[in-house]
């Protein structure tokens, strides 16, 4: 289990990049209880951690991890801005931590100027499914790219098509979609800007 | 050819957890796009319904386990304490204290130019905020030039009834009380202009708000400085704050 060991390695490990503003009691605008900040929160906090680790797994972990060290200070109910303002610095430093632990490098990282959890409402609940923040930033990732690039990245990433799939539906050998594939997400991150189109001979 | 980061993207790829590995500096740019392409997934549509109860039950669970005395929290926790510190902190600077000033931006930004912020407006995407956040006996009243401050400045200000410091990061403006949350008096800017300090006790916070240093005498850390809504309208900053006194004009 997650659970205690993490929370208490949180505490007193990394105390020092702890939020540094504790929930204050505010008249209004409240939570009634930590049933209220959860309902509310849960999903923010697990969309947030999806779009900087870009898989289900870790995101779930580390949105666990997030819950069970700030539910001890959000417990008293506390105004809506705060409690967010508290778990979106809770989770900059799980994230910090998982990335430090895993890979020695700071993949991702949250910022706290520009993080706004509404941001993160939701499909659902924003009314934004197809043209959510992500869309947006993956749209623009792919409109950079030569054609036979983006379709393997849109095939591959969100169309969910196996390589083998991907190999039949493009036209070229599995070996080859590997290599498009390789070279489309080099040139996606700005790597290789000498123009090569990118097709496997 | 086989690179390592091509295994960590198939494991994205194959919804898996992906396996840790030495990454250069390119392999760390392409696994940054790998996660934002997964970001506009239906995974990162939200969680399974299954995961949220079952860390709602882990966290009562944790609740349960915890209810014994002398586990160390810190000292900011413990509830009775803060929340006679919160009343205290409202009452000494003045009735808008406490109020979160980036909800009285949004709650400003329906206003006329001299009136007391009524009719809640928010801005584009804005969503509607809470009423009872709008105080209810104050003016918007000057406090400095929006030229005056600029990014990372920190400016103080002195309406009489309240007073405080202005700091602008990442283009807004925040404004935090000037009194100290220990006793009362009335904090100093530091020389370097990075922190607030109190001539009584030795305290200090940041030009944030936030406790620093405590004096001996305290039992813990102390609350962090209330925020006072400010606005910027027409050049000028503003703060909302109650009306000068006959004795205190500005």
């Amino acid at each position: 289990m997650i659970g205690s060991q993490v929370v208490k390695a949180l505490r007193f490990g990394v105390r020092a990049v702890w939020p540094d503003e504790a929930p204050t009691t505010l008249p209004g605008a409240a939570y009634p209880d930590w049933d209220a900040i959860y309902a509310d929160n849960v999903g923010r906090i697990y969309r947030l951690m999806f779009a900087k680790v870009g898989n289900r797994p870790d995101a779930e972990d580390l949105t666990s991890q997030v819950f069970l060290a700030a539910y001890g200070p959000l417990r008293a109910t506390a105004g809506v801005g705060q409690v967010r303002a508290y778990l979106t610095a809770t989770a900059r430093t799980v994230l910090a931590e998982h990335w430090r632990r895993t890979l020695g490098h700071q993949v991702t990282e949250i910022d706290l100027e520009t993080t706004d959890l509404e941001d993160y409402a939701g499909p659902a609940a924003a009314d934004e499914t197809v043209n959510g923040p992500a869309q947006q930033r993956a749209a623009r990732i792919l409109r950079a790219l030569p054609e036979r690039q983006r379709q393997i990245l849109v095939l591959r990433f969100l169309r969910g098509y196996s390589i083998r799939q991907a190999a039949a539906e493009l036209g070229v050998s599995i070996a080859n979609a590997k290599v498009l594939q390789h070279r489309a997400l080099r040139a996606a991150a700005g790597l290789d800007k000498d123009g090569k189109e990118g097709e496997a001979s | 050819m086989r690179h390592p980061v091509d295994s960590y993207v198939n494991r994205l790829l194959r919804r898996r957890r992906p396996k840790p590995f030495a990454p250069t500096q390119d392999e760390l740019a392409v696994m940054r796009t790998a996660i934002d392409l997964m970001a506009a997934t239906p995974e990162a549509h939200g969680p399974r319904p299954a995961f949220v109860e079952q860390l709602r039950a882990q966290i009562s669970e944790q609740e349960r386990n915890e209810q014994g005395p002398g586990s160390a929290r810190p000292a900011w926790r413990a509830p009775a304490r803060r929340r006679f510190l919160a009343a205290g902190a409202l009452t000494a600077a003045g009735a808008a204290a406490g109020v979160g000033a980036d909800r009285m931006v949004v709650i400003a930004s329906g206003d006329d130019q001299n009136g007391r912020p009524g009719q809640p407006g928010p801005g584009p995407g804005q969503p509607q905020p809470p009423a009872e956040l709008t105080p209810t006996a104050g003016v918007w009243r000057d406090v400095a030039a929006s030229t005056d401050l600029a990014e990372g400045d920190v400016h103080p200000f002195d309406l009489g009834s309240v007073n405080g410091f202005l700091r602008r990061a990442s283009g807004r403006v925040q404004a935090v009380s000037g009194v100290c949350t220990h006793q009362g008096c009335r904090l100093d800017l530091a020389a370097a202009r990075d922190k607030l300090s109190c001539p009584c006790h030795g305290a200090t916070f940041t030009v944030a708000g936030a406790n620093l240093t405590h004096p001996r005498q305290s039992s813990g850390p102390l609350p962090a400085l209330p925020r006072l809504p400010v606005r910027e309208q027409a050049g000028r900053i503003q703060v909302y704050a109650p009306p000068p006194s006959p004795s205190h004009q500005d």
